[in-house]
């Protein structure tokens, strides 16, 4: 025992491991911020009125739909395999990003819309009135009261989206969790390297989730104090 | 881009993929029911059990909410071997998900019994209730309307997950897409046909889930 853990916590492991995690954030990052613009311009999209402007709307339902309804261990598969057909020897790392920019902003779509279905119609219907084009009634109305919705949501999906790269190491993508079976593979004990590998998830996804509490209470305090004001 | 898809060779498997389907319903149904008691277990400890079992309640859900499903299961599967604990596959998959949703389960709970309000049980207790009738006709029913989308969600959530399983080799859905699709090399067709499936799935399933919300707790869902 005492053997293992002293093959394992060498400064290099642990260097190894940190850059594994850097990975991950910055595959957890790149997928948030993917997702809340491509979530938008679903969200958008989904809202235009008009018969010509249908397949659009049907596309960008769809596109939420099936995307959500597909795990991301298959979204993973199919954009690598679709990815060397297209493209051969694509970067894994690339690999990566397209199929969690396409789950993100899936699941972006539906936190959008629903921040944006948070204001009020009355103030929509005034606006549309006085002729507000809808690009900026969603721009100069919606979106600075939505944000208030969309924020805390956001956060609590990155929550749960960090514990959903570790699905990247599968595709052979270099993260948190590929570290932790490249050491797993040199013969180090896999229990003490998972039970690292664990913590380290821990470690980045609790303070997370207590900053998107916090978050969370104190937009909702703010909103009730601008309420009674 | 020298690739062109040929659906007929995986014809011959595509009964056997589809029957995967079976393994990944009974695995989502376990581990949600599972769950769902274990968690409501674990919510009742937080919020009426004295101070030391609700701290270990708390520490409970904090731990399980963030850890990774699928480092939870490469541990298990993996790494528990080295200290003399043998899991099968399957055993492996129901105690990660079991252990896992529980944490998210017990949270879901915990709202739906907060949001039963003092007076409606105060009222309760004046007509001359007796617990287990306040439980039965008080708090389930309040408790099932209120938690009911977020349960059938995490449902969903639930089904999907299954497909992690596939990595200690459980053979369902996705583990029965990975064995044709390194037999047969035609992966895309492979992938793409248990992509329909797991649309397809879920999408009976949000609409089954829908109708038993209306049918039994009167709750108004949205079909998809």
């Amino acid at each position: 025992m005492v053997d293992h853990m002293f093959a394992l916590f060498t400064l290099g492991n642990m260097q190894f491991l940190l850059r594994g995690a850097g990975m991950t954030l910055l595959l957890t990052v790149i997928g948030c911020t993917a997702g809340l613009i491509g979530g938008f311009l679903l969200a958008y999209a989904r809202g235009i009125k008009g018969t010509l402007a249908a397949p659009l709307r049907w596309g960008a339902t769809a596109f939420v739909e099936v995307f959500r309804r597909i795990p991301f261990l298959v979204t993973l598969f199919l954009v690598l395999y679709t990815a060397q057909m297209i493209v051969p020897r694509t970067p894994l790392f690339w690999v990566a990003v397209v199929s969690i920019c396409l789950l993100c902003s899936a699941y972006m779509a539906e936190i959008v819309r629903s921040g944006m279905e948070s204001v009020p119609a009355p103030q929509i219907e005034a606006a549309e009135v006085m002729n507000f084009s809808r690009w900026r009634i969603t721009w100069m109305i919606v979106l600075p009261q939505a944000w208030k919705v969309i924020l805390p949501s956001t956060v609590s999906y990155m929550v749960m989206f960090v514990k959903d790269t570790a699905l990247a190491s599968q595709a052979g993508v270099f993260e948190l969790m590929f570290a932790g079976k490249a050491l797993a593979n040199r013969g180090l004990d896999p229990f003490l390297v998972f039970a690292t590998v664990l913590f380290a998830y821990f470690a980045i996804s609790w303070p997370l989730a207590r900053f998107g509490r916090w978050l969370e209470a104190r937009l909702a305090r703010r909103t009730h104090e601008g309420d009674r004001r | 881009m020298n690739y062109s898809l040929q659906f007929g060779q995986i014809a011959a498997d595509v009964p056997y993929i589809l029957s995967g389907a079976w393994p990944t319903l009974w695995i989502t149904f376990v581990t949600f029911f599972a769950a769902a008691a274990l968690g409501m277990f674990i919510a009742m400890a937080r919020l009426k059990a004295g101070p030391l079992a609700s701290r270990l309640a708390g520490l409970w859900v904090t731990l399980t909410t963030n850890s990774p499903l699928f480092v939870v299961l490469f541990f298990l599967f993996n790494g528990l071997p080295n200290w003399g604990i043998l899991l099968s596959p399957i055993a492996a998959t129901l105690i990660a998900f079991i252990v896992i949703s529980s944490g998210y389960l017990a949270e879901i709970q915990r709202g739906g019994i907060q949001s039963v309000r003092q007076a409606e049980l105060d009222a309760a207790e004046t007509l001359g209730m007796s617990r287990l009738q306040i439980l039965r006709f008080v708090i389930a029913p309040h408790v099932i309307k209120t938690t009911y989308p977020a349960l059938s969600n995490f449902f969903i959530f639930t089904m999907l997950g299954t497909s992690m399983a596939s990595l200690v080799g459980v053979n369902e859905l996705t583990g029965r897409a990975i064995e044709v699709s390194s037999r047969t090399f035609r992966s895309i067709e492979v992938f793409s046909l248990v992509a329909v499936t797991y649309v397809v799935l879920s999408l009976l399933a949000s609409a089954a889930l829908a109708l038993v919300g209306r049918w039994l707790f009167r709750v108004k869902a949205r079909m998809i």
